[in-house]
């Protein structure tokens, strides 16, 4: 699902040159849930941004659902990012001038998608993180969990081949971050495939498989089963 | 169409900002389609065909110092002078010209026992080379004969100048007074009681103050009447167009022959009289002109701060949505239809508002009732404004960055 080959990613600032990633090779397969740990500044956002096609990285290969990313236009990277990437990010990012339903329907109108299909995509997304009888609200008339559950339903509706999730439960307390993460190992459970960044090594042990990124660089932990976590044994591997 | 939603959140999020520019709007829209209305109207007045032709023409008008013995007489010899000038194609003398300050005008009856009059129109009294030294072109009828013509002299009464038997009258003065008939052959009146009969129609022929309360701009008779140069007429000169200046000194000095108690009143060419003529129009048209693109301005202004405002406040909202998939297009498109939305919201308000500055100005000033042409002229100028004015902003938007999305808090 997703290939990254010798991938590295500096940033040039007139004065500093970051080197974010070096050479960084990682491989996430279809189905999996994957933690990418790593501490601060040690580029799991670099990472999960050239991942999700928000940043072009400097060099190296990417190869996403079978398709090289390298060289494409801004365009064509947005129209990927609609089709293919859903993203959770650490502060909701809802649009607060909209209802949620208005917030979910955003992707979707961007891909042009019937006036129907949208309705029903909508409605079962917002069902699906129990929020479909908020439909009309604002999101700043939710609670925290409740926005990101939001978000999920909007990373959601469009059928993401992938899933990307910057700290997704860092604004929350552990009670909704709990509920936030027994949403993500259900859609998990149901086929999604799902990166997901955290410093919390919790929750990173209720992943398939854990990322360390140290300094630019992956190293793979393979996460063993472990009594007590379901995520693993409940899920058949695709590989 | 992305309208809905953008639509829901101007209505929920930004009711008073969008209200002001909206307000904003419909004000600089009425007040763009009065203006522009106004400014139709004094182009047209500007324009307005005199009937002549004022290219080749120019205008000397004398006033005599004191008792003149022999008027006609020194206009006979005026007139051979100006002639015998090189450049003149001809020269002829009237009572009056188009764009004069002064105006000759007479009631005109159908029958003599008619109380109310069937028009108003102005006296051009002219001499045999008349019609053709200004340029009058016949449709019907005929030209004056030479035993047709009199000669004018004041001191026998006023009245006098109407004992002709004959008269020419312009299209337009026909056809109010003999609708669907050739008016020549036909008998008009004088006032009550002298009857004249109509020998030729011409084209037009404007009044010298243009148009007025009780006639049209082109309701005019002529007299075969020589008028001499006493009574505040003028000598209009023929020539080619580039002759026209150094002609008018000759016809000066030609004319201020010493020991003759004259003086030379006015010397112009016909475009001359017609600027100074339409000078009010012109100062009036280009000081609405001013006003109104002023006002666009500080719309423009108004809605590139208003949109420069909502593209930093959104930046973050921008960087999400180019996450969710946004290309750069539909970013920029967002921006463009919310202010299609604010500026078609204005325009709306703004018609109704422009009806309303109308009823006061008539009110107020007289002024006729506002045409709706002027009205998309005024939507479609806020339209184009507003568009202009939203594309910096809205590319600034197109070019936020997504990794905004994940990288500020
Ligand atoms: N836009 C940028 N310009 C310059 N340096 C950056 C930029 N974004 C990230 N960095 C640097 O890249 C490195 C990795 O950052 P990041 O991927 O955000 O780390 P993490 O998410 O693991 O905390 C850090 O040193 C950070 O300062
Ligand atoms: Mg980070």
């Amino acid at each position: 699902m997703l290939h990254m080959r010798t991938i590295s990613k500096i940033y040039r600032t007139e004065l500093v040159e970051t080197h974010a990633l070096r050479e960084l090779d990682l491989h996430v397969r279809e189905g999996e849930f994957v933690a990418v740990t790593g501490p601060s500044g040690s580029g799991k956002t670099t990472f999960l941004n050239i991942a999700g096609l928000l940043e072009e990285f400097t060099s190296g290969e990417y190869e996403l659902d079978g398709e090289s990313v390298r060289g494409l236009s801004d365009d064509a990277r947005s129209r990927l990012r609609n089709r293919k990437i859903g993203f959770i990010f650490q502060s909701f990012n809802l649009i607060s001038d909209l209802s949620l339903f208005d917030n979910v329907d955003v992707p979707l109108r961007y891909r042009g998608m019937k006036t129907a299909e949208r309705r029903r995509r909508i409605g079962d997304a917002l069902e699906r993180v129990g929020l479909a009888s908020r439909m009309g609200h604002y999101p700043s008339e939710l609670s925290g969990g409740q926005q990101q559950r939001a978000a999920i339903a909007r990373a959601l509706a469009g059928s993401p081949k992938l899933l990307l999730a910057d700290e997704p439960t860092g604004n929350l307390d552990s009670q909704m971050a709990r509920g936030v993460l027994e949403l993500l190992e259900e859609l998990h459970a149901s086929g999604a495939t799902i990166v997901m960044v955290t410093h919390d090594p919790e929750l990173a042990a209720r992943a398939q498989r854990n990322i360390h990124i140290v300094d630019g660089q992956a190293t793979d932990v393979e996460a063993l089963p472990r009594p007590g976590h379901g995520g693993l044994a409940a899920t058949p591997s695709r590989i | 169409m992305t309208i809905a939603p953008i639509l829901r959140s101007l209505l929920a999020r930004h009711k008073t900002a969008g209200s002001l520019v909206i307000v904003e709007i419909a004000l600089t829209c009425a007040i763009v389609a009065n203006a522009v209305f106004l400014i139709g109207e004094r182009l047209q007045r500007i324009q307005t065909d005199s009937g002549v032709a004022e290219r080749e023409l120019s205008r000397v008008q004398l006033a005599g110092v004191g008792n003149q013995d022999d008027p006609h007489g020194q206009t006979r010899e005026d007139l051979a002078a100006l002639r015998a000038i090189p450049g003149v194609d001809s020269v002829t003398i009237t009572n009056q010209v188009p764009f004069g300050s002064s105006s000759w005008n007479s009631s005109l009856h159908l029958d003599p026992d008619q109380s109310e009059p069937a028009a108003h129109a102005a006296l051009y009294l002219g001499d045999a080379d008349f019609l053709d030294t200004v340029g009058l072109r016949l449709v019907a009828g005929r030209d004056f004969r030479d035993g047709e013509f009199l000669d004018y002299h004041p001191e026998e009464g006023w009245q006098q100048m109407l004992e002709v038997d004959t008269v020419i009258i312009t299209r337009a003065l026909a056809e109010r007074l003999f609708p669907g008939d050739s008016a020549v052959g036909e008998v008009l009146y004088f006032g009550e009681e002298t009857p004249v009969r109509v020998v030729g129609v011409i084209e037009g022929l404007m009044r010298p103050t243009g148009d007025s309360a009780d006639a049209p701009g082109h309701h005019s008779v002529l007299l075969p009447v020589r008028t001499p140069y006493t009574i505040g007429g003028s000598y209009v000169l023929r020539t080619a167009p580039s002759d026209r200046e150094r002609v008018l000194g000759d016809a000066t000095e030609a004319l201020s022959r010493p020991g003759a108690s004259r003086v030379v009143l006015e010397q112009e060419t016909f475009e001359e009289l017609r600027a100074e003529f339409f000078h009010a129009d012109r100062a009036m048209g280009w000081l609405l002109l001013i006003v109104c693109g002023a006002l666009l301005i500080v719309t423009a202004l108004g809605i590139v701060g208003l949109a420069s405002f909502w593209v930093q406040q959104r930046t973050r909202q921008i960087g999400v949505r180019r996450a969710l998939g946004a290309t750069r297009g539909q970013i920029a498109r967002h921006f463009q239809v919310e202010n299609l939305i604010l500026t078609s919201a204005g325009i709306v308000l703004g018609m109704g508002l422009a009806y309303a500055i109308n009823a006061w100005l008539m009110q107020r000033y007289e002024l006729p009732r506002l045409s709706w042409i002027a009205l998309p002229f005024g939507a479609v100028t806020l339209w184009a404004l507003g568009q202009l004015s939203v594309l910096g902003p809205a590319r600034r938007a197109a070019a936020i960055p997504p990794a905004v999305a994940t990288r500020s808090v």
